[in-house]
Protein backbone atom coordinates (compact mmCIF):
# COMPACT_ATOMS: atom_id res chain seq x y z
CA UNK A 1 0.00 0.00 0.00
CA UNK A 2 3.09 2.19 1.13
CA UNK A 3 4.37 1.92 -2.25
CA UNK A 4 0.93 2.76 -4.39
CA UNK A 5 0.79 5.79 -2.37
CA UNK A 6 4.77 6.73 -2.98
CA UNK A 7 3.79 6.17 -6.65
CA UNK A 8 0.92 8.18 -6.46
CA UNK A 9 2.36 11.22 -4.46
CA UNK A 10 5.39 11.47 -6.81
CA UNK A 11 3.28 11.44 -9.78
CA UNK A 12 1.51 14.56 -8.28
CA UNK A 13 4.48 15.84 -7.91
CA UNK A 14 5.76 15.04 -11.61
CA UNK A 15 2.15 16.60 -12.86
CA UNK A 16 2.68 19.40 -10.57
CA UNK A 17 6.54 20.24 -11.79
CA UNK A 18 5.46 20.55 -15.64
CA UNK A 19 8.00 17.80 -16.55
CA UNK A 20 8.60 18.36 -20.22
CA UNK A 21 8.95 14.37 -20.61
CA UNK A 22 5.40 13.65 -19.37
CA UNK A 23 3.99 17.12 -21.27
CA UNK A 24 5.38 15.85 -24.79
CA UNK A 25 3.82 12.69 -24.32
CA UNK A 26 0.88 14.44 -23.53
CA UNK A 27 1.21 16.16 -26.42
CA UNK A 28 1.61 13.52 -29.01
CA UNK A 29 -1.47 11.91 -27.65
CA UNK A 30 -3.64 14.68 -28.20
CA UNK A 31 -2.16 16.06 -30.96
CA UNK A 32 -2.79 12.53 -32.59
CA UNK A 33 -6.01 11.40 -31.50
CA UNK A 34 -7.66 14.98 -32.35
CA UNK A 35 -6.03 14.75 -35.85
CA UNK A 36 -7.80 11.13 -36.63
CA UNK A 37 -10.79 12.23 -34.94
CA UNK A 38 -11.23 14.97 -37.21
CA UNK A 39 -10.55 13.06 -40.31
CA UNK A 40 -12.93 10.77 -38.72
CA UNK A 41 -16.05 13.40 -38.38
CA UNK A 42 -15.22 14.56 -41.58
CA UNK A 43 -15.59 11.29 -43.45
CA UNK A 44 -18.23 9.75 -40.66
CA UNK A 45 -20.86 12.56 -40.27
CA UNK A 46 -21.88 12.92 -43.92
CA UNK A 47 -21.26 8.71 -44.34
CA UNK A 48 -23.89 8.78 -41.70
CA UNK A 49 -26.22 11.40 -43.33
CA UNK A 50 -26.48 9.18 -47.08
CA UNK A 51 -26.81 6.34 -44.84
CA UNK A 52 -29.52 7.68 -43.07
CA UNK A 53 -31.54 9.72 -45.97
CA UNK A 54 -30.58 7.37 -48.98
CA UNK A 55 -32.41 4.24 -50.02
CA UNK A 56 -30.11 1.83 -51.30
CA UNK A 57 -29.50 -2.17 -51.55
CA UNK A 58 -27.71 -3.85 -48.85
CA UNK A 59 -28.43 -0.75 -46.71
CA UNK A 60 -29.40 -3.03 -43.70
CA UNK A 61 -26.55 -5.28 -44.30
CA UNK A 62 -24.05 -2.23 -44.49
CA UNK A 63 -25.40 -1.16 -40.28
CA UNK A 64 -25.47 -4.10 -39.22
CA UNK A 65 -21.54 -4.98 -40.60
CA UNK A 66 -20.86 -1.06 -39.14
CA UNK A 67 -23.01 -2.14 -36.00
CA UNK A 68 -19.97 -5.16 -35.84
CA UNK A 69 -17.33 -2.86 -36.60
CA UNK A 70 -17.73 -1.07 -33.18
CA UNK A 71 -16.09 -4.05 -31.71
CA UNK A 72 -13.16 -4.33 -34.05
CA UNK A 73 -10.12 -4.65 -31.98
CA UNK A 74 -7.30 -2.77 -31.82
CA UNK A 75 -4.71 -4.85 -32.54
CA UNK A 76 -6.29 -6.60 -35.57
CA UNK A 77 -6.59 -3.15 -37.47
CA UNK A 78 -2.40 -2.35 -36.21
CA UNK A 79 -1.96 -5.91 -38.07
CA UNK A 80 -4.27 -5.32 -41.11
CA UNK A 81 -2.32 -1.91 -41.34
CA UNK A 82 0.60 -3.00 -40.49
CA UNK A 83 0.39 -5.73 -43.73
CA UNK A 84 -0.05 -2.47 -45.93
CA UNK A 85 2.57 -0.33 -44.87
CA UNK A 86 5.15 -2.50 -43.59
CA UNK A 87 8.25 -2.73 -46.41
CA UNK A 88 7.14 -5.74 -48.18
CA UNK A 89 3.24 -4.12 -48.06
CA UNK A 90 1.94 -2.14 -51.20
CA UNK A 91 2.37 1.25 -49.52
CA UNK A 92 5.67 0.32 -48.18
CA UNK A 93 7.62 2.64 -50.28
CA UNK A 94 5.70 5.55 -48.25
CA UNK A 95 7.68 4.77 -45.21
CA UNK A 96 5.17 5.34 -43.19
CA UNK A 97 5.86 2.57 -40.21
CA UNK A 98 6.25 3.96 -36.72
CA UNK A 99 4.98 7.83 -38.06
CA UNK A 100 2.01 9.37 -36.17
CA UNK A 101 0.59 9.28 -39.83
CA UNK A 102 0.28 5.50 -39.56
CA UNK A 103 -0.74 5.49 -36.16
CA UNK A 104 -3.54 8.02 -37.53
CA UNK A 105 -4.75 6.11 -40.45
CA UNK A 106 -5.62 3.09 -37.78
CA UNK A 107 -6.94 4.93 -35.70
CA UNK A 108 -9.43 6.66 -38.46
CA UNK A 109 -10.46 2.83 -39.45
CA UNK A 110 -11.19 2.42 -35.70
CA UNK A 111 -13.10 4.78 -34.99
CA UNK A 112 -15.25 6.00 -38.42
CA UNK A 113 -17.66 3.24 -37.49
CA UNK A 114 -18.90 4.69 -34.06
CA UNK A 115 -18.90 8.18 -35.75
CA UNK A 116 -21.18 6.71 -38.67
CA UNK A 117 -23.32 4.46 -36.29
CA UNK A 118 -23.81 7.31 -34.29
CA UNK A 119 -24.58 10.12 -36.57
CA UNK A 120 -27.21 7.76 -38.13
CA UNK A 121 -28.45 7.11 -34.85
CA UNK A 122 -28.60 10.61 -34.27
CA UNK A 123 -29.40 11.91 -37.58
CA UNK A 124 -32.61 9.06 -37.37
CA UNK A 125 -34.05 10.74 -33.90
CA UNK A 126 -34.42 13.68 -35.98
CA UNK A 127 -38.31 14.21 -36.65
CA UNK A 128 -39.19 13.63 -40.28
CA UNK A 129 -40.73 17.15 -40.42
CA UNK A 130 -37.37 18.78 -39.85
CA UNK A 131 -36.34 17.42 -43.45
CA UNK A 132 -40.42 17.95 -45.12
CA UNK A 133 -40.75 21.31 -43.75
CA UNK A 134 -37.29 22.81 -45.30
CA UNK A 135 -38.41 21.07 -48.59
CA UNK A 136 -41.26 22.83 -48.40
CA UNK A 137 -39.40 26.47 -47.90
CA UNK A 138 -37.70 25.80 -50.70
CA UNK A 139 -34.30 24.83 -49.44
CA UNK A 140 -31.89 22.45 -51.87
CA UNK A 141 -30.85 19.31 -50.80
CA UNK A 142 -27.95 20.53 -49.10
CA UNK A 143 -29.92 23.45 -47.26
CA UNK A 144 -31.81 20.41 -45.96
CA UNK A 145 -29.29 18.74 -45.15
CA UNK A 146 -27.63 21.67 -43.03
CA UNK A 147 -31.39 22.02 -41.12
CA UNK A 148 -31.02 18.61 -40.08
CA UNK A 149 -27.53 18.26 -39.07
CA UNK A 150 -28.72 22.06 -36.77
CA UNK A 151 -31.42 19.84 -35.03
CA UNK A 152 -28.88 16.80 -34.68
CA UNK A 153 -25.89 18.53 -34.15
CA UNK A 154 -25.96 17.35 -30.02
CA UNK A 155 -26.18 14.11 -31.03
CA UNK A 156 -23.52 14.45 -33.02
CA UNK A 157 -21.06 16.36 -30.91
CA UNK A 158 -21.79 13.43 -28.58
CA UNK A 159 -20.86 10.85 -31.45
CA UNK A 160 -17.05 12.77 -32.10
CA UNK A 161 -16.60 12.87 -28.35
CA UNK A 162 -17.34 8.74 -28.57
CA UNK A 163 -15.01 8.70 -30.95
CA UNK A 164 -12.27 10.83 -29.17
CA UNK A 165 -12.36 8.81 -25.43
CA UNK A 166 -12.13 5.60 -27.62
CA UNK A 167 -8.81 6.56 -29.91
CA UNK A 168 -7.15 8.54 -26.89
CA UNK A 169 -7.79 5.41 -24.60
CA UNK A 170 -6.42 2.44 -27.15
CA UNK A 171 -3.09 1.17 -27.01
CA UNK A 172 -3.16 -1.78 -29.86
CA UNK A 173 -2.53 0.67 -32.72
CA UNK A 174 -0.28 3.26 -31.15
CA UNK A 175 2.49 0.49 -29.89
CA UNK A 176 2.04 -1.43 -33.48
CA UNK A 177 2.29 1.02 -36.13
CA UNK A 178 3.73 4.13 -33.80
CA UNK A 179 6.20 1.88 -32.79
CA UNK A 180 6.69 4.02 -29.38
CA UNK A 181 9.43 5.87 -30.30
CA UNK A 182 10.52 8.82 -27.82
CA UNK A 183 9.37 11.99 -28.77
CA UNK A 184 7.67 10.93 -32.25
CA UNK A 185 4.96 8.65 -31.18
CA UNK A 186 5.29 7.90 -28.36
CA UNK A 187 1.75 8.32 -26.54
CA UNK A 188 0.24 8.10 -23.31
CA UNK A 189 -1.12 4.20 -23.35
CA UNK A 190 1.73 3.15 -24.85
CA UNK A 191 4.25 5.33 -22.42
CA UNK A 192 2.30 3.61 -19.40
CA UNK A 193 3.04 -0.12 -21.07
CA UNK A 194 6.62 0.99 -21.17
CA UNK A 195 7.05 2.24 -17.94
CA UNK A 196 5.22 -0.66 -16.55
CA UNK A 197 7.49 -2.75 -18.46
CA UNK A 198 10.69 -1.16 -17.00
CA UNK A 199 8.95 -1.40 -13.04
CA UNK A 200 8.91 2.96 -13.33
CA UNK A 201 5.70 3.15 -11.91
CA UNK A 202 5.88 6.84 -11.43
CA UNK A 203 5.45 8.29 -14.85
CA UNK A 204 2.99 5.17 -15.71
CA UNK A 205 0.84 6.72 -12.63
CA UNK A 206 0.91 10.25 -13.51
CA UNK A 207 -0.22 9.65 -17.14
CA UNK A 208 -2.92 7.32 -15.50
CA UNK A 209 -3.90 10.24 -14.05
CA UNK A 210 -4.02 12.56 -16.82
CA UNK A 211 -5.78 10.10 -18.65
CA UNK A 212 -8.76 9.13 -16.25
CA UNK A 213 -8.85 13.07 -15.80
CA UNK A 214 -9.33 13.41 -19.93
CA UNK A 215 -11.84 10.47 -19.85
CA UNK A 216 -13.89 11.88 -16.98
CA UNK A 217 -13.91 15.21 -18.40
CA UNK A 218 -15.21 14.15 -22.22
CA UNK A 219 -18.05 11.38 -20.05
CA UNK A 220 -19.02 14.76 -18.31
CA UNK A 221 -18.99 16.76 -21.68
CA UNK A 222 -20.79 13.83 -23.92
CA UNK A 223 -23.45 13.17 -21.28
CA UNK A 224 -24.06 17.12 -21.06
CA UNK A 225 -24.31 16.79 -25.21
CA UNK A 226 -26.57 13.54 -25.01
CA UNK A 227 -28.58 15.42 -22.73
CA UNK A 228 -29.40 18.18 -24.88
CA UNK A 229 -30.06 15.76 -27.67
CA UNK A 230 -32.91 13.97 -25.95
CA UNK A 231 -34.24 17.19 -25.16
CA UNK B 1 -56.24 25.80 -63.36
CA UNK B 2 -53.91 26.01 -60.58
CA UNK B 3 -53.62 21.53 -60.14
CA UNK B 4 -55.05 18.61 -62.29
CA UNK B 5 -54.75 15.37 -61.27
CA UNK B 6 -55.21 12.76 -63.53
CA UNK B 7 -55.96 8.70 -61.72
CA UNK B 8 -53.62 9.39 -59.44
CA UNK B 9 -52.74 6.48 -56.98
CA UNK B 10 -50.51 7.02 -53.76
CA UNK B 11 -49.77 2.99 -52.41
CA UNK B 12 -47.55 2.08 -49.39
CA UNK B 13 -46.96 -1.30 -48.68
CA UNK B 14 -49.86 -2.78 -51.05
CA UNK B 15 -52.22 -0.63 -49.59
CA UNK B 16 -53.74 2.44 -51.49
CA UNK B 17 -53.76 5.58 -49.51
CA UNK B 18 -55.34 7.44 -52.20
CA UNK B 19 -56.85 6.89 -55.08
CA UNK B 20 -58.24 10.09 -57.78
CA UNK B 21 -59.92 9.62 -60.90
CA UNK B 22 -59.96 13.19 -62.22
CA UNK B 23 -59.26 16.63 -59.98
CA UNK B 24 -59.28 20.07 -60.61
CA UNK B 25 -58.24 23.19 -58.14
CA UNK B 26 -58.98 26.82 -59.32
CA UNK B 27 -56.59 29.51 -58.83
CA UNK B 28 -57.32 32.07 -56.32
CA UNK B 29 -59.74 30.08 -53.90
CA UNK B 30 -59.87 29.14 -50.82
CA UNK B 31 -60.48 25.45 -51.16
CA UNK B 32 -61.25 22.89 -48.28
CA UNK B 33 -60.54 19.31 -48.36
CA UNK B 34 -63.09 17.82 -46.04
CA UNK B 35 -63.06 14.20 -44.83
CA UNK B 36 -62.33 11.92 -41.62
CA UNK B 37 -59.23 10.74 -40.27
CA UNK B 38 -57.41 8.31 -42.80
CA UNK B 39 -58.91 10.10 -45.81
CA UNK B 40 -55.94 10.69 -46.96
CA UNK B 41 -56.07 13.86 -46.74
CA UNK B 42 -52.36 15.11 -45.50
CA UNK B 43 -51.23 12.24 -48.40
CA UNK B 44 -52.76 14.47 -51.04
CA UNK B 45 -51.43 17.86 -49.21
CA UNK B 46 -47.91 16.27 -49.75
CA UNK B 47 -48.38 15.50 -52.83
CA UNK B 48 -49.54 18.72 -54.37
CA UNK B 49 -47.07 20.44 -52.27
CA UNK B 50 -44.45 18.23 -54.24
CA UNK B 51 -43.01 16.66 -50.97
CA UNK B 52 -44.27 13.11 -51.77
CA UNK B 53 -43.97 11.57 -54.54
CA UNK B 54 -47.47 9.67 -56.32
CA UNK B 55 -47.11 5.58 -57.16
CA UNK B 56 -49.17 6.30 -59.96
CA UNK B 57 -50.76 9.00 -62.61
CA UNK B 58 -50.17 12.91 -63.41
CA UNK B 59 -50.25 15.97 -61.69
CA UNK B 60 -50.56 19.16 -63.35
CA UNK B 61 -49.41 22.33 -62.09
CA UNK B 62 -50.51 25.45 -63.48
CA UNK B 63 -50.77 23.45 -67.27
CA UNK B 64 -47.40 21.89 -66.72
CA UNK B 65 -47.16 18.54 -66.07
CA UNK B 66 -44.90 17.71 -62.66
CA UNK B 67 -42.00 15.60 -63.13
CA UNK B 68 -40.88 13.89 -59.80
CA UNK B 69 -38.11 12.29 -61.03
CA UNK B 70 -36.63 15.87 -62.71
CA UNK B 71 -34.77 18.72 -61.46
CA UNK B 72 -36.79 20.90 -61.19
CA UNK B 73 -38.88 20.09 -57.95
CA UNK B 74 -37.16 22.78 -55.93
CA UNK B 75 -38.56 25.83 -58.60
CA UNK B 76 -41.96 24.64 -58.35
CA UNK B 77 -41.89 23.96 -53.94
CA UNK B 78 -40.77 27.64 -54.51
CA UNK B 79 -44.39 28.60 -55.79
CA UNK B 80 -46.11 26.13 -53.18
CA UNK B 81 -45.97 25.40 -49.31
CA UNK B 82 -47.01 23.21 -47.01
CA UNK B 83 -48.10 24.24 -43.26
CA UNK B 84 -48.43 20.84 -41.43
CA UNK B 85 -50.64 19.51 -39.10
CA UNK B 86 -48.34 19.67 -36.03
CA UNK B 87 -45.42 22.13 -37.99
CA UNK B 88 -42.06 21.98 -36.40
CA UNK B 89 -40.09 24.99 -35.75
CA UNK B 90 -36.44 24.89 -35.85
CA UNK B 91 -34.17 25.24 -32.64
CA UNK B 92 -33.98 28.94 -32.88
CA UNK B 93 -35.97 32.34 -32.35
CA UNK B 94 -39.31 33.07 -34.10
CA UNK B 95 -37.71 35.74 -36.01
CA UNK B 96 -35.24 33.07 -37.44
CA UNK B 97 -37.45 30.93 -38.26
CA UNK B 98 -39.66 32.89 -40.07
CA UNK B 99 -36.32 34.05 -41.55
CA UNK B 100 -35.07 30.80 -43.04
CA UNK B 101 -36.91 30.89 -46.23
CA UNK B 102 -35.84 34.65 -46.75
CA UNK B 103 -32.00 33.34 -46.38
CA UNK B 104 -32.06 30.50 -48.65
CA UNK B 105 -33.64 33.34 -50.98
CA UNK B 106 -30.62 35.27 -50.25
CA UNK B 107 -32.57 38.34 -49.82
CA UNK B 108 -31.06 41.60 -48.58
CA UNK B 109 -30.74 41.68 -44.97
CA UNK B 110 -33.21 44.80 -44.16
CA UNK B 111 -35.76 43.52 -46.12
CA UNK B 112 -35.35 40.77 -44.80
CA UNK B 113 -35.83 42.05 -41.36
CA UNK B 114 -38.80 44.48 -42.41
CA UNK B 115 -40.94 41.28 -43.92
CA UNK B 116 -40.11 39.22 -40.34
CA UNK B 117 -41.48 42.00 -38.92
CA UNK B 118 -44.87 42.69 -41.14
CA UNK B 119 -45.04 38.67 -41.37
CA UNK B 120 -45.25 38.22 -37.26
CA UNK B 121 -47.41 41.35 -36.73
CA UNK B 122 -49.89 39.91 -40.01
CA UNK B 123 -50.14 36.89 -37.17
CA UNK B 124 -49.73 38.85 -33.84
CA UNK B 125 -46.83 37.48 -32.69
CA UNK B 126 -44.56 40.67 -33.20
CA UNK B 127 -43.81 40.26 -29.56
CA UNK B 128 -41.96 36.93 -29.45
CA UNK B 129 -39.79 37.29 -32.34
CA UNK B 130 -37.27 37.16 -30.25
CA UNK B 131 -38.57 34.11 -27.94
CA UNK B 132 -37.05 30.68 -28.55
CA UNK B 133 -39.40 28.88 -30.77
CA UNK B 134 -39.96 25.36 -29.23
CA UNK B 135 -41.20 26.94 -26.04
CA UNK B 136 -44.17 28.50 -27.77
CA UNK B 137 -47.96 26.82 -27.43
CA UNK B 138 -49.53 25.20 -30.11
CA UNK B 139 -51.43 27.53 -31.56
CA UNK B 140 -48.49 30.09 -31.62
CA UNK B 141 -46.33 27.59 -33.01
CA UNK B 142 -48.99 27.33 -35.95
CA UNK B 143 -49.29 30.86 -36.50
CA UNK B 144 -45.74 30.76 -36.67
CA UNK B 145 -45.30 28.36 -39.21
CA UNK B 146 -48.12 30.04 -40.96
CA UNK B 147 -45.57 33.40 -41.27
CA UNK B 148 -43.01 31.21 -42.25
CA UNK B 149 -44.84 29.75 -44.93
CA UNK B 150 -45.64 33.26 -46.01
CA UNK B 151 -41.78 34.40 -46.02
CA UNK B 152 -41.76 32.38 -49.08
CA UNK B 153 -44.24 34.94 -51.29
CA UNK B 154 -46.01 31.43 -52.25
CA UNK B 155 -48.73 31.12 -55.03
CA UNK B 156 -50.41 28.45 -53.21
CA UNK B 157 -50.06 27.68 -49.42
CA UNK B 158 -51.59 24.24 -48.15
CA UNK B 159 -52.51 23.66 -44.73
CA UNK B 160 -52.91 20.73 -42.70
CA UNK B 161 -55.64 20.87 -40.62
CA UNK B 162 -54.83 24.18 -39.49
CA UNK B 163 -56.58 24.03 -36.32
CA UNK B 164 -57.19 21.13 -35.33
CA UNK B 165 -54.56 21.06 -31.94
CA UNK B 166 -55.44 24.84 -31.13
CA UNK B 167 -57.50 26.79 -28.74
CA UNK B 168 -60.60 28.41 -29.66
CA UNK B 169 -59.16 31.78 -29.36
CA UNK B 170 -56.05 31.00 -31.69
CA UNK B 171 -58.65 29.03 -33.58
CA UNK B 172 -60.25 32.91 -34.51
CA UNK B 173 -57.00 34.06 -35.17
CA UNK B 174 -55.92 31.21 -37.90
CA UNK B 175 -59.33 31.73 -39.10
CA UNK B 176 -58.92 35.25 -39.92
CA UNK B 177 -55.28 34.93 -40.63
CA UNK B 178 -56.52 32.67 -43.70
CA UNK B 179 -58.74 35.17 -45.00
CA UNK B 180 -56.70 37.81 -44.89
CA UNK B 181 -54.00 35.70 -47.05
CA UNK B 182 -56.81 35.12 -49.78
CA UNK B 183 -58.38 38.57 -50.34
CA UNK B 184 -55.59 40.91 -49.34
CA UNK B 185 -52.01 38.65 -50.62
CA UNK B 186 -54.26 36.42 -53.20
CA UNK B 187 -52.57 33.50 -52.34
CA UNK B 188 -54.51 30.18 -53.42
CA UNK B 189 -54.86 28.61 -49.78
CA UNK B 190 -56.06 24.94 -49.37
CA UNK B 191 -56.40 23.45 -46.27
CA UNK B 192 -58.23 20.01 -44.87
CA UNK B 193 -60.10 19.69 -42.15
CA UNK B 194 -63.04 17.28 -40.49
CA UNK B 195 -65.10 20.17 -39.51
CA UNK B 196 -67.84 20.68 -41.45
CA UNK B 197 -68.80 23.97 -40.34
CA UNK B 198 -65.63 25.38 -40.65
CA UNK B 199 -64.99 24.16 -44.32
CA UNK B 200 -68.29 26.32 -44.91
CA UNK B 201 -67.20 29.09 -43.28
CA UNK B 202 -63.46 29.44 -45.05
CA UNK B 203 -64.01 27.59 -48.46
CA UNK B 204 -65.35 28.76 -51.18
CA UNK B 205 -64.90 25.34 -52.68
CA UNK B 206 -65.42 21.93 -50.58
CA UNK B 207 -64.01 18.66 -52.12
CA UNK B 208 -64.98 15.47 -50.06
CA UNK B 209 -61.99 13.33 -49.36
CA UNK B 210 -63.55 9.70 -48.02
CA UNK B 211 -61.27 6.77 -47.90
CA UNK B 212 -58.75 7.89 -50.39
CA UNK B 213 -61.66 8.97 -52.95
CA UNK B 214 -62.85 12.00 -53.98
CA UNK B 215 -66.63 11.69 -52.47
CA UNK B 216 -69.24 12.57 -54.98
CA UNK B 217 -71.14 14.54 -52.27
CA UNK B 218 -69.89 15.73 -48.65
CA UNK B 219 -69.75 11.98 -47.12
CA UNK B 220 -71.82 13.17 -43.92
CA UNK B 221 -74.32 11.34 -42.18
CA UNK B 222 -72.10 8.04 -42.35
CA UNK B 223 -73.41 5.10 -40.76
CA UNK B 224 -72.58 1.23 -40.11
CA UNK B 225 -74.89 -1.51 -40.71
CA UNK B 226 -76.02 -4.58 -42.32
CA UNK B 227 -77.92 -4.75 -45.69
CA UNK B 228 -80.10 -7.76 -45.53
CA UNK B 229 -83.57 -8.89 -48.07
CA UNK B 230 -86.99 -9.29 -47.03
CA UNK B 231 -89.37 -12.09 -48.06
CA UNK B 232 -90.53 -9.40 -50.96
CA UNK B 233 -87.17 -8.86 -52.29
CA UNK B 234 -86.23 -5.54 -51.07
CA UNK B 235 -83.08 -4.17 -49.73
CA UNK B 236 -83.26 -3.03 -46.05
CA UNK B 237 -80.24 -1.66 -44.30
CA UNK B 238 -80.25 -2.61 -40.67
CA UNK B 239 -78.63 0.55 -38.98
CA UNK B 240 -77.41 0.29 -34.80
CA UNK B 241 -80.39 1.41 -33.13
CA UNK B 242 -82.70 -0.54 -35.07
CA UNK B 243 -83.72 1.77 -37.82
CA UNK B 244 -84.97 0.29 -41.13
CA UNK B 245 -83.66 2.08 -43.83
CA UNK B 246 -85.13 0.55 -47.68
CA UNK B 247 -82.16 0.82 -50.70
CA UNK B 248 -82.37 0.84 -54.09
CA UNK B 249 -79.23 -1.48 -54.05
CA UNK B 250 -76.61 -2.94 -52.64
CA UNK B 251 -75.09 -6.14 -51.50
CA UNK B 252 -76.13 -8.06 -48.50
CA UNK B 253 -73.88 -7.59 -45.79
CA UNK B 254 -71.89 -5.22 -43.17
CA UNK B 255 -71.47 -2.08 -44.94
CA UNK B 256 -71.22 1.44 -44.47
CA UNK B 257 -73.80 4.00 -45.59
CA UNK B 258 -73.87 7.61 -46.24
CA UNK B 259 -77.07 9.89 -46.57
CA UNK B 260 -76.99 12.98 -48.30
CA UNK B 261 -77.87 15.88 -46.23
CA UNK B 262 -79.36 18.23 -49.45
CA UNK B 263 -81.68 15.21 -49.96
CA UNK B 264 -83.60 14.99 -46.91
CA UNK B 265 -87.15 16.35 -46.42
CA UNK B 266 -87.51 17.74 -43.25
CA UNK B 267 -91.23 19.32 -41.61
CA UNK B 268 -93.10 20.02 -38.50
CA UNK B 269 -94.51 17.45 -36.09
CA UNK B 270 -93.89 13.74 -36.45
CA UNK B 271 -93.55 11.96 -39.54
CA UNK B 272 -95.94 9.82 -41.65
CA UNK B 273 -95.11 6.42 -40.16
CA UNK B 274 -96.66 4.55 -43.32
CA UNK B 275 -93.72 6.07 -45.80
CA UNK B 276 -90.79 4.18 -46.10
CA UNK B 277 -87.89 5.66 -44.79
CA UNK B 278 -89.67 7.73 -42.46
CA UNK B 279 -88.86 8.53 -38.96
CA UNK B 280 -90.35 10.97 -36.21
CA UNK B 281 -87.23 13.01 -34.19
CA UNK B 282 -85.98 15.83 -32.36
CA UNK B 283 -84.69 19.37 -33.70
CA UNK B 284 -81.71 19.63 -31.41
CA UNK B 285 -79.29 22.24 -33.69
CA UNK B 286 -80.14 24.79 -36.51
CA UNK B 287 -76.51 26.40 -37.72
CA UNK B 288 -76.21 29.40 -40.10
CA UNK B 289 -74.18 27.94 -43.39
CA UNK B 290 -74.15 30.81 -45.59
CA UNK B 291 -77.15 30.23 -48.06
CA UNK B 292 -78.14 27.15 -46.12
CA UNK B 293 -78.93 26.55 -42.60
CA UNK B 294 -77.75 22.83 -41.10
CA UNK B 295 -80.40 20.92 -38.49
CA UNK B 296 -79.36 18.45 -36.31
CA UNK B 297 -81.76 15.81 -35.90
CA UNK B 298 -82.06 13.01 -33.27
CA UNK B 299 -84.29 10.09 -34.56
CA UNK B 300 -82.51 7.80 -32.63
CA UNK B 301 -79.21 8.54 -34.54
CA UNK B 302 -78.03 12.27 -35.11
CA UNK B 303 -78.91 13.11 -38.93
CA UNK B 304 -77.58 16.52 -40.59
CA UNK B 305 -79.94 18.15 -42.90
CA UNK B 306 -79.15 21.23 -44.99
CA UNK B 307 -82.20 23.22 -45.62
CA UNK B 308 -82.16 26.25 -48.26
CA UNK B 309 -82.61 29.51 -45.98
CA UNK B 310 -85.73 30.61 -47.51
CA UNK B 311 -87.43 26.94 -47.20
CA UNK B 312 -86.41 27.23 -43.17
CA UNK B 313 -89.05 30.29 -43.22
CA UNK B 314 -91.97 28.42 -44.76
CA UNK B 315 -90.79 25.10 -42.07
CA UNK B 316 -91.49 27.35 -39.28
CA UNK B 317 -89.06 25.19 -37.11
CA UNK B 318 -87.66 25.65 -33.87
CA UNK B 319 -85.10 23.97 -31.76
CA UNK B 320 -86.62 21.42 -29.83
CA UNK B 321 -89.78 20.76 -31.60
CA UNK B 322 -90.92 17.34 -33.10
CA UNK B 323 -90.09 17.25 -36.01
CA UNK B 324 -90.54 14.34 -39.10
CA UNK B 325 -87.79 13.48 -41.47
CA UNK B 326 -87.34 11.41 -44.46
CA UNK B 327 -84.53 9.84 -46.33
CA UNK B 328 -85.19 8.29 -50.40
CA UNK B 329 -83.22 6.48 -51.56
CA UNK B 330 -81.29 8.47 -53.58
CA UNK B 331 -79.97 9.82 -50.94
CA UNK B 332 -78.19 7.03 -49.33
CA UNK B 333 -74.98 5.66 -51.09
CA UNK B 334 -73.80 2.54 -49.68
CA UNK B 335 -69.91 1.95 -49.89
Amino acid sequence: MDFFVDSLSSAILLIGSLDPELFEVIGVSLKVSSTSTLIASLVGIPAGFLITFREFRGKALLITVLNTLLALPTVVIGLFVYAFISRRGIFGHLDLLYTQEAMIIGQVILIIPIVTTFTISAVSRIDERYRETALTLGANALQTAWVVFREARFGLVAAVIMAFGRVIAEVGISMMLGGNAKGFTRTMTTAMALEYDKGEFVLSVALGIVLLTVSFALNIIFHYFQGKARV
Amino acid sequence: MLYGLKRLKKIYNHRTVLDIEDLTLEKGHVTGLLGPNGAGKTTLLKILSFILEPSLGEIRFKGKRVDFAGGNLKDLRRKVVLVQQQPILFTSTVANNVAFPLRIRKSEKTERERLVEELLELVGMLSFRDAMAHRLSGGETQRVAIARALACSPEVILMDEPTANVDVENQIVIERIIGEISQKRHISVIFTTHNMIQASRLAEKTISLFEGRVARSTYENIFSGSIEEDEKGDKICMLQGGMKLYLKNGKPGSVRISIDPERINIWREEGDRTSINTFPGRLIQLTDENSRVRALVDVGIMLSVLIPKERLEELDIRVGMKVGVRCPEESIEVF
